[in-house]
C-alpha cells in the first residue's frame, strides 16, 4: 500500500460524497476526544493548582526550632525553659528580675535546661504562671533557646521575607460555659502572610499595635469558633483563656481546598495570640520556634545557613559544639524524604496535630499523587468514550464496505489496485478520526476554558494532553479503520461489479 | 498485423455448489486493431465471462490471453490493475458511475490511479477533452443523478477513453437506454472506431445491436458458434437522421 497525494484526494472526495454519514461519525470521535482533553485538563489543572499552592505556602518556609533533637546527648526536654533573667537583653527583664536574686543561681545555671517551675523540689520566690493565672495548665510545653531578639536579628538577614516568633501550647478556651481543648499559638502579626491559604470569614488578625502592647486579643481557628459559637460571629465577644479575658478579633478559615479544617488539626482547631501577650502572661522569654519565609524559593538554602550562623553567633556556641536549635527548610526536608510517610498520610486526612511540622511539600506530593490517580481515572473513563467513538467509525466503515462494493468495483475496473482501495478506506477512517479529533481538541479546549471561567475549577490544557488526544484519535482511526479497509481491498473486481 | 487481443484455448469453470459450470470451453479468438467486434449470444452463453476475462476483471481457469502481445492471464493483481488502468476502457450496462460525484470527477477517476501522478490541472483538461468528445462539456459539473441515461453512458464512455486504451469493452451498453439514445451511443462507438481507430469489443444479446459491428462473434453454451465479418453493417449516423430528437437533448 502506497499512500500518495492522490490517495488522500480520493479519500477526501469519497468522504465528501456522504456528508451526513461523515459528519455523524466525526461527532462520535469529537465527543470522545473533547471528553479526554477536558478530563486531563481538569486533572492536571488540579495538579498545577496544588503545585502553585505548595510553592506559595510551603517551599520558601524555614522553621527554626528550639533545641537540637538530633543529638541524644544534651537532649532538651520539649517543655524545658530557662528563666528569662539569664539573658539581660530580654524584653521582660524588669518583670523577671526576682529570679536573678535567687541565692541558688549557680545551681540553676547547671540545670538551666529544665523549667524551674516544673521542678517539684523547687521552692519559688515568685508565683508560677499557673499560680498567678489560676490555670493548672498554663505554662506547660514551652521550649528553651530561642528569643524574640533572635527573631528580630533574623528579620535583618537579606532575603528574608517574613519572620514569626512562635510559642505553642495546648490550652482550654471557654465561652459562656462551653469549653474547648485546643492548640494555642503565640505568633507574630506576619503569620497570615506566611500561611497564605488563610482567609478571614470574620474579623481580622491581631494588629502590630496589639502585639506591641501585648494586648489580650485572640483570633480563633474556624473549628474553635464553631465549637464555641456555632454559626454566630464571635468577633467582639470575650472568651476565657488561662482565666483571663480575651477579646476575639477574628476567625481564620481555609482558603484552600487542599487543607480542609477539621477538629484536631493544628491550624484551624487552634487559637492565635500575639506572642508578646503569651510571654507576658506565661512569664516566658523564650520561643518554641521561629518561622521564616524567604523572598524567593531558590534562596532557602542560603538563608537557612545565614540563620544558623547568626543564631550560633548570638548563642555564643563554640566551634565543634552542636547547635542548640534546629533549622529545617521545607526544601531540605523534601530532598531528604522520598516516599510517603505515615505522618503525611495522617496529614492528608487532616487528623494530625502539628500539621505545620509535616512539610507542605510532602503534603503537596501526596495530593499530587492522588490527583494523578484521579486524572488517570478520569482519562480512562474518557478513553472508553473514545473507544466507543472508534467502534462507531469501524461500524460505519464496515457498513460502507458492503454498501460501497459497487464503488470499489468501479474503482478496481478503472485501474485501482487493491492497495489503493486499502489506502482509500484507511485514509477515510484516519481523516474522520483525526478531523473529529482536532474538532474535539478545539471543543475540549473551549469547554475547559469555560469550566475554569464559570465553575472556577482550575484546568490546564497542556501541549502534552493535546498531543495525547491527537495521537489517540489518529491511533483509533488506524486501529478501527484497518480491518474494514482490508475487507474492502479484498473485494474482487468482478464480484463488486455484479453486486447490485 | 499483431492482434490486439489474442486468446488461446481459454477455459473458465465456476464451481456452483456441487456442480461445475463451464462458462467458457476452450475458446480461441483474435481481434485485430481498429476492429469493432460484437459478441452476441443468449444469456448464459458465456459472453459476459469472456468480457470479464478480456477486461482483466476475472482470471481464466486455463488458457492464455495476450493483450497487445503480452500474456496477461498470469500477471499479479497490481500489474493487472495497471493494465485495466491504461489499456482497457469499460462501458457497462448499468453505467457504473460514482453517485453524488460530478461528471468531470467521474471521468478523471482513472487518472487518479495512473502509475505516474497526473497534476490536477492536467487531469481536468484531459477529462474536459474526453467529455467534449462525447458532447457533454456543458454538463461537466452535473452530478450523475442529474444526467439522463444516455448522458450517463456517454460520461462512462468518456471515462473509458481517458487513458487512450488499446481496447474499449462494452457490456450491453444499450441495455438500459431507449432506442434513440442507443443509436446515439452506437454512433459514438462507430465514430471512435472510424476516426480514432479504437478497437471495440461490444457484448449484447440483441442481434440488432450486434449489427453495428464490423465482425460478429456468436456464442452459445461457452463455445463460439460463428465468427464472421458483418456484411449487413448498420450505420448509426445515418439512422439518427430519421429518428425523432429526444426531449432531453434540447437545450
Amino acid at each position: 500500500m502506497i499512500i500518495t497525494k492522490n490517495s488522500v484526494l480520493i479519500a477526501l472526495k469519497a468522504l465528501r460524497r456522504n456528508k451526513l454519514q461523515t459528519a455523524l461519525t466525526m461527532i462520535g470521535m469529537t465527543i470522545g476526544v473533547a471528553t479526554v482533553l477536558t478530563m486531563i485538563a481538569l486533572g492536571s489543572g488540579a495538579q498545577s493548582a496544588i503545585q502553585d499552592q505548595v510553592r506559595a505556602a510551603g517551599m520558601n518556609l524555614i522553621v527554626v526550632t528550639a533545641g537540637n533533637y538530633q543529638l541524644r546527648q544534651d537532649a532538651v526536654p520539649d517543655d524545658a525553659i530557662e528563666p528569662a533573667a539569664f539573658h539581660p537583653d530580654d524584653r521582660f527583664v524588669p518583670q523577671l528580675r526576682t529570679a536573678t536574686w535567687d541565692p541558688r543561681t549557680r545551681l540553676q545555671l547547671t540545670r538551666s535546661f529544665f523549667h524551674p517551675e516544673d521542678d517539684p523540689m523547687e521552692k519559688h520566690d515568685h508565683p508560677t504562671s499557673r499560680q498567678r493565672l489560676g490555670d493548672s495548665e498554663a505554662g506547660l510545653g514551652s521550649a528553651a533557646t530561642l528569643t524574640i531578639p533572635d527573631a528580630d536579628a533574623i528579620r535583618k538577614i537579606s532575603g528574608v521575607q517574613f519572620v514569626s516568633e512562635g510559642i505553642h501550647e495546648n490550652a482550654h478556651i471557654a465561652f459562656e460555659g462551653k469549653r474547648w481543648f485546643t492548640r494555642m499559638h503565640g505568633d507574630d502579626v506576619s503569620m497570615p502572610m506566611i500561611r497564605r491559604a488563610w482567609t478571614f470569614p470574620h474579623g481580622r488578625y491581631f494588629s502590630k499595635r496589639e502585639e506591641a502592647n501585648a494586648e489580650q486579643v485572640i483570633v480563633l481557628g474556624s473549628i474553635v469558633s464553631e465549637k464555641l459559637f456555632g454559626d454566630q460571629n464571635p468577633v467582639g465577644k470575650t472568651v476565657t483563656l488561662w482565666n483571663q479575658p480575651f477579646k476575639v478579633v477574628g476567625v481564620i478559615g481555609s482558603g484552600s481546598w487542599m487543607v480542609a479544617p477539621s477538629a484536631g488539626d493544628d491550624q484551624f482547631d487552634a487559637i492565635y495570640l500575639p506572642v508578646t501577650t503569651v510571654q507576658k502572661l506565661l512569664n516566658l522569654s523564650k520561643l518554641n520556634d521561629i518561622t521564616v519565609t524567604t523572598v524567593s524559593t531558590g534562596d532557602v538554602t542560603r538563608v537557612s545557613k545565614a540563620v544558623a550562623d547568626l543564631l550560633r553567633a548570638r548563642h555564643h556556641i563554640a566551634f565543634r559544639t552542636p547547635d542548640d536549635f534546629t533549622v529545617t527548610s521545607q526544601a531540605r526536608k523534601a530532598l531528604a524524604k522520598g516516599g510517603m510517610r505515615p505522618e503525611v498520610a495522617r496529614a492528608v486526612v487532616g487528623n494530625v496535630s502539628g500539621l505545620e511540622k509535616v512539610t507542605l511539600d510532602q503534603l503537596g506530593k501526596t495530593l499530587d499523587r492522588a490527583s494523578a490517580t484521579m486524572t488517570a481515572l478520569l482519562a480512562s473513563i474518557a478513553t472508553v468514550s473514545l473507544i466507543v467513538g472508534g467502534i462507531g467509525i469501524m461500524n460505519i466503515m464496515l457498513l460502507s464496505v458492503t454498501e460501497r462494493t459497487r464503488e470499489i468495483g468501479i474503482r478496481r475496473a478503472v485501474g485501482a489496485r487493491s492497495g489503493d482501495v486499502l489506502a482509500q478506506f484507511l485514509l477515510e477512517s484516519i481523516l474522520l478520526s483525526v478531523t473529529g479529533g482536532l474538532l474535539g481538541i478545539l471543543i475540549g479546549y473551549l469547554v475547559s476554558g469555560s469550566i475554569s471561567k464559570f465553575v472556577q475549577w482550575s484546568t490546564s490544557v497542556s501541549p502534552l494532553s493535546v498531543a495525547i488526544s491527537f495521537g489517540i484519535s489518529a491511533a483509533v482511526g488506524i486501529f478501527f479503520g484497518y480491518y474494514p479497509a482490508r475487507q474492502a481491498s479484498r473485494v474482487l473486481p468482478i464480484t463488486s461489479l455484479r453486486y447490485e | 498485423m499483431t492482434p490486439v487481443i489474442s486468446i488461446r484455448n481459454l477455459t473458465k469453470t465456476y464451481q456452483m455448489g456441487e456442480n461445475a459450470v463451464h462458462a467458457l470451453r476452450s475458446i480461441s479468438l483474435d481481434i485485430q486493431p481498429s476492429e469493432f467486434v460484437t459478441v452476441v449470444g443468449p444469456s448464459g452463453s458465456g459472453k459476459s465471462t469472456l468480457m470479464h476475462i478480456l477486461g482483466c476483471l476475472d482470471q481464466p481457469t486455463s488458457g492464455q490471453y495476450f493483450l497487445d502481445g503480452k500474456d496477461v492471464s498470469r500477471l499479479s493483481d497490481d500489474e493487472i490493475s495497471a493494465v485495466r488502468n491504461n489499456k482497457i476502457g469499460f462501458v457497462f450496462q448499468g453505467f457504473n458511475l460514482l453517485t453524488r460525484t460530478s461528471a468531470l470527477e467521474n471521468v478523471e477517476l482513472p487518472l487518479l490511479y495512473s502509475k505516474d501522478p497526473v497534476p490536477a490541472a492536467e487531469r481536468r483538461r484531459r477529462a474536459m477533452e474526453a467529455l467534449a468528445a462525447v458532447g457533454l462539456e456543458s454538463r461537466s459539473e452535473h452530478h450523475t443523478n442529474q444526467l439522463s441515461g444516455g448522458q450517463q453512458q456517454r460520461v462512462a464512455i468518456a471515462r473509458a477513453l481517458l487513458n487512450n486504451p488499446s481496447i474499449l469493452l462494452a457490456d450491453e451498453p444499450t441495455g438500459n437506454l431507449d432506442s434513440r439514445t442507443s443509436v446515439e451511443v452506437m454512433d459514438i462507438f462507430q465514430s471512435l472506431k472510424e476516426e480514432r481507430g479504437i478497437t471495440i469489443v461490444l457484448i449484447t444479446h440483441e442481434p440488432d445491436v450486434a449489427a453495428y459491428g464490423s465482425r460478429i462473434v456468436a456464442f452459445r453454451d461457452g463455445v463460439i458458434v460463428s465468427n464472421e465479418a458483418n456484411t449487413q453493417r448498420r450505420t448509426a449516423r445515418a439512422e439518427l437522421v430519421d429518428l425523432p430528437v429526444a426531449v432531453e437533448e434540447v437545450g
